[in-house]
C-alpha cells in the first residue's frame, strides 16, 4: 500500500514537471527563437493582422500546455486523494478486525464458531478454558456431543433447533469437561456467515454458571436444613404445652397453667417468626413455591379474624365486612394468600387505636380483576416515608415504642403477592389511618 | 417388647424431647409407642417389632427418613406398613414424594396439635 502511495505522488510530480518543462521547450523553441530571428515584430507597435494572428497562436499553444498539466495534475491528484482515502478506510478496517480479534480471543466468555454440522471451529481462550484442553484438542468435535447421557433429549432438540437455523437462547445445559467434571452452562447460538467460503455457520456462547449453580444449591439445601432445625424445637415445646394445658400428666394450678398459657403464646409468635423468616429466604433464594388451587378467600379472611378475635375485643375495633361472593372460589395459592391477608389484617389490628374501624372489602370489576381491600382508622405512615414502605426490616419512625413487629411483614406480602402475579398499593395518611389494596 | 393387646406405633426422629412428648402422648391416648433414633436403629426396630404406625422424621444423621423408607419397603412386612412421615418442611416436591411413596399421612410438625397427630393415627388404624 505505501509503494503505490509512493508511485502516485511521484508519477503526480513528475506529470507536472514534464508539463511545465514541456511548455517552457515550446515557449523556448516557438517563441524565444522567434522573437530572436524576427525581433520586428514583437518590438513594433504596427503589426499585421497575420501576425498577431500568428503570435496568438504561440501564446495560445503555451496556455493549452499549461492547461493541459494543470489538468493532468488535478486528474493525478484526485486519484491520489481517493486511493488515500481507501488506504485510510482499509487501515481503521483492519485495527478494528484485530480489536475484533483480540475480544473474541481473550474474551472471558467462551466463543465457539461452529460450522454447518455443529462441528467445534474456533474455539477461544475461555472456550479453551472451559473444556480443559489445549488449542487443536476439541476442533472438529461436535458441540452437541459434550453433554451428560441423561439430557440427550434436551440436546438432540437444540441440536434440531440449529440444523433448522433456529437461534438457541440462554438454554441451560450441563457440558462435560475432559476431566469429566459436568459444568452448567447457558448455550447460546446464533447463526453468522462464513466468510471464507459464504457457508453458513454458528457463533456459540457458553456462559458458565456453575458457581452460581452451586451457590443456590447450597441457600436452598440451608433454607431447607434451617427450616427443618427450627421447626422441630418449637413444635416440641408446642406438643410439651398442649399436654402440660391438656391435663394429660395431672392436673396444674389456676398459676402454673397462666404460665403454661403464656409460654404457649409466645412459642406460638416464634413459629410466626419462624414462618416468616423462613419465607423471606425462601423468596431470596426463589424456592418459594405457587401452589394455585381453588381458593376460598372469604374462608381465609374469617379465619384470620378468628384468629385476631382477642386483639379485636380488647381494643373494640369495629370490623366492617365487605365480602363478595365471587371471591369465594378463586384460582390462588390459599396459603400464600392467607399469609397476606393476615400480615394486612394484623398491622391494621396492631396500629389501629382503641375504638377504631377496620374495613375488609373484597372486590370483582368486570375486567377480572379480584381485589382485597384492608383499610384502617390507625395511625397511618408518614408521607416521607411512604416509598419505603415494602422495603425489607422497614419500620416507621411512628411506631409506638413496643409494638411488636419485625419489618418484614409487608417485604413478604409484596414479594408473595407479585410472585402470584398480582399487585400491592396503598394510600395512607398520618393519624387517619391506610388502606392497602391487593390486586390478585 | 412385651406382648400387649394395644396397637403399636414407633416413633422414628432423632429430637430426644420430641420422641419423649409423641411416645408419652400417645402411650397416655392407650396406645404403645415407642421411639427410635434415627433411620437405621427405625428400620431395624421396624422390622423385629412390626409397628400398626410408623411417625417418621425426614431428616436425620446416619439414616435419613426417605432411604429408611425405601430400605422399608424391601421388606416383606415393610411392603405394607403404615408410615406417616413427620416433617418441618412443607412443599409440593416433598408432599408429592409422600404420594409416590404410598404414605399415609403427611404431618408438618408446627401445623399439628398433638391431640391432631392422635386423631390421625386413629383415622388411619380404623381404615386398616
Amino acid at each position: 500500500m505505501k509503494k503505490s502511495l509512493l508511485l502516485t505522488e511521484h508519477l503526480t510530480i513528475s506529470s507536472v514537471v514534464l508539463c511545465i518543462l514541456l511548455g517552457l521547450v515550446f515557449l523556448f523553441f516557438y517563441v524565444t527563437e522567434d522573437v530572436l530571428s524576427r525581433p520586428q515584430i514583437y518590438f513594433s507597435t504596427d503589426l499585421s493582422s497575420a501576425e498577431v494572428q500568428f503570435l496568438i497562436i504561440r501564446i495560445a499553444l503555451v496556455l493549452i500546455s499549461v492547461l493541459v498539466s494543470c489538468i493532468i495534475y488535478l486528474l493525478l491528484s484526485m486519484h491520489t486523494r481517493t486511493e488515500l482515502a481507501i488506504i485510510g478506510a482499509t487501515k481503521s478496517l483492519n485495527t478494528s478486525l484485530e480489536q475484533f480479534e483480540k475480544l473474541y480471543e481473550e474474551a472471558p466468555v467462551p466463543y465457539i464458531i461452529l460450522n454447518e454440522a455443529g462441528e467445534i471451529h474456533k474455539p477461544n481462550k475461555a472456550a479453551l478454558r472451559f473444556f480443559g484442553v489445549v488449542p487443536g484438542e476439541i476442533e472438529g468435535k461436535n458441540l452437541f456431543h459434550y453433554q451428560p447421557e441423561e439430557d440427550k433429549d434436551k440436546i438432540e432438540k437444540l441440536f434440531r433447533y440449529y440444523k433448522s437455523n433456529i437461534p438457541i437462547n440462554n438454554e441451560e445445559v450441563r457440558m462435560i469437561t475432559k476431566s469429566g467434571a459436568v459444568r452448567w452452562a447457558l448455550l447460546s447460538v446464533f447463526e453468522i456467515i462464513n466468510p471464507e467460503n459464504s457457508t453458513r455457520a454458528g457463533l456459540a456462547t457458553i456462559f458458565d454458571i456453575t458457581e452460581h449453580k452451586k451457590l443456590d444449591q447450597a441457600k436452598t439445601e440451608f433454607v431447607s436444613l434451617a427450616s427443618h432445625q427450627l421447626h422441630t424445637p418449637v413444635a416440641t415445646v408446642k406438643w410439651f404445652m398442649e399436654m402440660l394445658l391438656s391435663n394429660d400428666i395431672g392436673e396444674l394450678s389456676p398459676k402454673q397453667k397462666d404460665y403454661a398459657v403464656r409460654v404457649q403464646k409466645v412459642n406460638e409468635e416464634m413459629i410466626d417468626l419462624v414462618e416468616t423468616l423462613l419465607n423471606v429466604s425462601r423468596i431470596e433464594v426463589g424456592s418459594l413455591k405457587i401452589e394455585s388451587k381453588p381458593t376460598n378467600v372469604v374462608e381465609l379472611a374469617e379465619s384470620v379474624l378468628t384468629e385476631l378475635s382477642s386483639q379485636i375485643e380488647a381494643k373494640n375495633i369495629i370490623i366492617d365486612k365487605q365480602y363478595n361472593d365471587n371471591l369465594k372460589d378463586i384460582q390462588s395459592d390459599p396459603k400464600l394468600l392467607r399469609i397476606a391477608i393476615q400480615n394486612l389484617l394484623s398491622n391494621a389490628v396492631k396500629y389501629t387505636p382503641e375504638g377504631g374501624t377496620i374495613a375488609i372489602t373484597f372486590k370483582d370489576s368486570f375486567l377480572g380483576d379480584k381485589t382485597i381491600i384492608v383499610s384502617d382508622t390507625g395511625a397511618g405512615i408518614p408521607k416521607n416515608q411512604q416509598d419505603k414502605i415494602f422495603t425489607k426490616l422497614f419500620r416507621a419512625d411512628n411506631v409506638t415504642p413496643g409494638t411488636q413487629g419485625t419489618g418484614l411483614g409487608l417485604y413478604l406480602v409484596k414479594s408473595m403477592v407479585e410472585q402470584m402475579g398480582g399487585n400491592i398499593s396503598f394510600v395512607s395518611e398520618e393519624n387517619k389511618g391506610s388502606t392497602f389494596t391487593i390486586k390478585i | 417388647m412385651e406382648k400387649t393387646n394395644k396397637r403399636k406405633i414407633l416413633v422414628v426422629d432423632d429430637d430426644e424431647n420430641l420422641r419423649l412428648v409423641l411416645t408419652d402422648k400417645l402411650n397416655i391416648a392407650g396406645f404403645d409407642a415407642a421411639g427410635a433414633t434415627n433411620g437405621k436403629e427405625g428400620l431395624d426396630k421396624a422390622i423385629e417389632w412390626h409397628p400398626d404406625i410408623i411417625l417418621l422424621d425426614i431428616l436425620m444423621p446416619i439414616m435419613d427418613g426417605w432411604t429408611m423408607l425405601r430400605k422399608l419397603r424391601e421388606d416383606d412386612w415393610g411392603k405394607k406398613a403404615k408410615v406417616v412421615m413427620l416433617t418441618g418442611v412443607e412443599g409440593v416436591e416433598a408432599v408429592s414424594k409422600a404420594v409416590e411413596d404410598g404414605i399415609s399421612a403427611y404431618i408438618v410438625k408446627t401445623n399439628e396439635s398433638v391431640s391432631g397427630i392422635v386423631e390421625k393415627v386413629n383415622v388411619i388404624l380404623r381404615s386398616i
